[in-house]
């Protein structure tokens, strides 16, 4: 039941990244860009008559979160851990959401296709779905307002500020690599 | 279902000699998990496959530009993977919650009808013509799901077929082993 809107947000190009750059100074500018993706429509998720906001917003979550996980072991250990728990609290919530959105929209269309008792009976569950589309909407809502009060935008910036302030140091000081650390960021 | 742990990466290393590591170990999670998600009855291998891919697409898209024309076409590929696998998903999802709802009108309706019968004393009245309807709907609507599923799944094994044809494998780990061009 995948939706009819195809505007998926493309990623936003990130310049100058080279293949040869040390791992942690793409995490840098990687983690900056896409922690600002996810706020990029961050006053129009909540609305319910445009689903493709929140589809644009919880995409943003999916590739922050692939970009934390796979630049954890660049990136200050707990500070990294506190922040995917949140974006992953944040995920789930526009997941439950999404699930209503996408489900109301096929099943109106399956309905228009229908008449008389088949249709009503389909109508009816729209409406059952809709009420859990407002209440997935309240918890979304909330999770949000948690999201800003932590100031998780900030902290994400930090974060790439701190992978971006270790290369630099490393880069005036002549370092080769660092210690070997596995992708969970234990070393 | 975690992602395994990939070690020996280092943060001061080039960025395309980790990439090759992470890439490599998402891609022996994908293909681990394909046997078993090919058979049909079997939901949650399929769960576990789609999360892979989900995986491997992500870290394409982050760090295909280290892998030259072919890290980017694989990531296509398995947002391509990604989203056949999904829509199978959603029928996974959506066929319960439409027997969910049956299950919630039919209890509602027998304790409305048992509560009538021990009012007026007798049997319970018989179920509304409409409601019939209702439950008939529900049913047809149910069914689809589960029809729509058989064909997404084809439809998904095709995918993998195509996939496995091209030597995606092949391919993408001879991509990790070129040295990198300097372009983003």
């Amino acid at each position: 039941m995948r939706s009819n809107v195809l505007s998926v947000a493309r990623a936003r190009p990130i310049p100058d990244l080279h293949a040869r750059d040390s791992y942690r100074s793409v995490a840098a500018k990687v983690v900056s860009v896409r922690a600002e993706e996810v706020f990029a429509r961050d006053g129009e998720v909540l609305a319910i008559d445009d689903i493709d906001a929140l589809h644009d917003m919880r995409v943003a979550t999916r590739r922050l979160r692939a970009a934390l996980e796979i630049f954890g072991p660049c990136l200050p250990r707990r500070s990294c851990a506190a922040a995917l728990a949140e974006i992953k609290q944040l995920a789930d919530a526009l997941g439950e959401r999404r699930d209503r959105d996408v489900q109301i929209q096929w099943l109106t269309e399956y309905a228009q296709a229908r008449s008389g008792a088949e249709k009503a009976a389909v109508l009816g569950l729209v409406w059952r779905l809709r009420d859990e589309q407002t209440t997935a909407n309240e918890v979304l809502a909330r999770t949000l307002a948690q999201v800003h009060e932590s100031d998780l935008r900030g902290r994400l910036q930090k974060l790439a500020r701190r992978a971006d302030g270790h290369a630099a140091k490393r880069r005036r000081h002549g370092h080769g690599h660092a210690g070997a650390r596995s992708a969970n960021g234990q070393r | 279902m975690k992602a395994k742990r990939v070690h020996g990466l280092h943060p001061d290393a080039p960025m395309f000699v980790n990439a090759a590591k992470i890439v490599r170990a998402r891609t022996e999670e994908l293909y681990a998990l394909a046997p078993n998600a090919l058979d049909e009855s079997n939901a949650k291998a399929l769960h576990d496959m789609r999360i892979a891919a989900k995986r491997l697409r992500y870290v394409l898209e982050l760090t295909g530009f280290c892998f030259g024309p072919y890290g980017a076409k694989a990531a296509r590929r398995m947002r391509e993977l990604q989203d056949a696998i999904g829509a199978v998903h959603d029928c996974d999802v959506f066929e319960p919650r439409v027997r969910a709802d049956i299950g919630t009108l039919r209890a509602e309706d027998a304790r409305r009808l048992a509560a009538g019968a021990l009012a007026n004393g007798g049997e319970p009245a018989a179920v509304p013509r409409a409601r019939r309807a209702t439950y008939g709907a529900l049913e047809a609507l149910a069914i689809d799901q589960q029809a729509r599923r058989a064909i997404l799944f084809a439809q998904f094994r095709k995918r993998w077929a195509a996939i496995e044809r091209s030597d995606f494998r092949d391919r993408l780990l001879a991509a990790l082993e070129q040295p990198p061009t300097d372009a983003a």
